[in-house]
């Protein structure tokens, strides 16, 4: 019974609003495919920093067993790391530094083609053909020749690679993308927010004989605002649901199909991220139209 | 206190930004099956008394107490269950235009989460108490002022509640029609329920010969057992 006026309520608030409620669905979905596309953009930067070190970072890879460089005799021996070391720690420019060792660069490697390319007894490669490396975070990425010139001449140093130049771009553009994306994302939730005040305020000055009778007569709040909840959370939900609908479109037609095949130094956002992508506009877009709802309910149906 | 229904205890009530309070120390007591007019004229307080009775304002000094509870100390969800044991009439009667004489009357207790089978049987039986068998499908536009004020008690009283409230329900309507009124309401008074009516109809108050509380300023200055509109001679 409860249910029934419940959902007449909302089928005739939603159809007297229609218009409202379109431009309250559009907006959210707009927004929330940009959110969540920013919430993408982060997850990509995130993976690109662990593989391949942010802007700040100069890596030192070490001499290993059978290297290429003829430079090196033989893996770098402690002693040798420990010279790296002390230049690390005495030269102002480095702000900080990690060892990577082997195994772990072998779990990127397995992370980034899959790891069951090296099962089996006789894998095309394995931990023994990593080197080890240091990665250096810079304390500005304009000042490295001191770190490199010094590092580069030091025994048992296999190559150094300065990515910041490389990689220059690519951040840029993740960057500019998930900011780009948030900062628009919020001027149109802000235009959602308001559509959704006004909304509101339509409709409880559509209903407001109904609900001063409904008052009078001891109806509870919640009984009076559970239409207006409803139709907040029934238009968050179809515009997060196309918006995460458009996600998945370029998560497959742009990332999958695309990229990924094509790109392959680094992994690129798969299913998991795209998941949190998902969590992310599904708690905010109905948390965007609800909260609105409730503070706006309480001052118009105040009992 | 426990006869009393409503019990006023030196209440004052100043609406926010006026000089002057809209009830100045007001004590009534009225007890369980009175029928109680409230009379004064124009801004003595007659409407804020109701209000406060319904918890739609609260007081600003004294304590009304209603159905037992301290209304000042009672809490923002439990006024809802406070109203449902009071009916409230208008002047202007408040019907929904666009839905019928039974839809009206059965919206009152749809709205409180009544069921379906109750609603069928109370609704009919309710119209038919007030005299309006046979009308359940009119809208209201199609009924008299007469009969759209009976909907309107109808509405009020069919959750049996333990006090009615009327604000001048008679204020829009002819004599004949006023006296048929408030023999309705004199009905609902004798089931046991008590009455509470402000009003400025001197006919009305004479005829019925009730207890009269009279304020002027905000102030009760005459409260009479069985009194008439003016003061009694
Ligand atoms: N919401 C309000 N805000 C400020 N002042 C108010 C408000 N409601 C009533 N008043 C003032 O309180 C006083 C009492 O008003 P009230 O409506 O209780 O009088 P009343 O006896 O019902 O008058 P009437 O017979 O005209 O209906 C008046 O001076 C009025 O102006
Ligand atoms: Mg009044």
């Amino acid at each position: 019974m409860q249910f029934r006026y419940v959902f007449s309520e909302l089928r005739s608030g939603l159809r007297r609003n229609l218009s409202m409620h379109i431009a309250v669905v559009l907006t959210l979905f707009v927004s929330m495919t940009l959110l969540g596309l920013g919430v993408l953009m982060k997850q990509q930067s995130d993976i690109a920093t662990r593989f391949l070190g942010d802007q700040l970072q100069v890596t030192v890879y070490l001499c290993r067993d059978g290297d290429t460089n003829p430079a090196c005799a033989a893996r770098a021996t402690d002693e040798q790391k420990q010279r790296v070391v002390e230049a690390m720690e005495g030269n102002p420019e480095v702000a900080s530094y990690t060892f990577e060792s082997q195994e772990e660069a072998f779990e990127k490697v397995k992370e980034l083609y899959g790891a069951d390319q090296f099962d089996g007894d006789n894998p095309a490669l394995t931990a023994a053909d990593m080197p080890e490396s240091y990665w250096i975070t810079l304390k500005d990425p304009k000042e490295f020749q001191g770190i490199e010139s010094e590092v580069q001449g030091l025994d048992g140093v296999s190559q150094i690679r300065d990515v910041h130049e490389t990689l220059k771009p690519i951040y840029e553009w993740l960057d500019a993308l998930k900011y780009g994306s948030w900062g628009i994302a919020v001027f149109l939730l802000v235009a959602a927010l308001l559509l959704v005040a006004n909304t509101i305020r339509l409709a409880a000055f559509a209903r407001r004989k109904e609900i001063a009778i409904m008052r009078l007569v001891g109806a509870s709040t919640l009984y009076i605002a559970l239409p207006f909840l409803m139709e907040a959370v029934v238009t968050a939900v179809i515009g997060v649901a196309l918006a995460g609908g458009t996600l998945g479109a370029f998560m497959w037609f742009g990332v999958h199909e695309r990229i990924a095949d094509s790109v392959k130094f680094m992994p690129w956002i798969g299913a998991q991220e795209y998941t949190t992508a998902l969590v992310v506009i599904a708690i905010l877009g109905p948390a965007l139209t609800l909260l609105p709802t409730l503070l706006l309910t309480r001052k118009y149906l105040k009992v | 206190m426990s006869t009393h229904v409503i019990r006023f205890e030196k209440v004052s009530k100043a609406y926010p930004g006026t000089a002057k309070p809209a009830l100045d120390q007001v004590s009534i007591d009225i007890e369980k099956g009175e029928f109680v007019f409230l009379v004064g004229q124009s801004g003595s307080g007659k409407s804020t008394a109701l209000r406060l009775v319904l918890r739609e304002t609260r007081s600003t000094g004294g304590r009304v107490h209603v159905a037992g509870k301290d209304l000042n100390r009672l809490a923002g969800w439990k006024v809802p269950r406070l109203r449902r044991q009071i009916g409230t009439v208008f002047q202007d009667f408040r019907l929904l235009p666009n839905k019928t004489v039974s839809e009206n009357v059965a919206f009152a207790l749809q709205v409180i989460g009544k069921s379906r089978a109750e609603i069928k049987k109370v609704v009919p039986q309710t119209l038919e108490l007030v005299g309006l068998d046979g009308k359940g499908e009119r809208m209201p536009h199609e009924l008299s002022g007469g009969e759209q004020q009976r909907v309107a008690i109808a509405r009020a009283f069919v959750n049996r509640p333990m006090i009615l409230i009327a604000d001048e329900p008679t204020g829009n309507l002819d004599p004949t029609t006023s006296a048929g009124i408030m023999k309705l309401l004199d009905r609902i008074n004798r089931t046991g329920t008590t009455v509470l009516m402000a009003t400025h109809d001197v006919h009305v108050v004479d005829q019925l010969r009730k207890r009269v509380i009279e304020l002027d300023h905000g102030r009760v200055v005459r409260d009479d057992a069985q009194g008439a509109y003016g003061a009694a001679g």
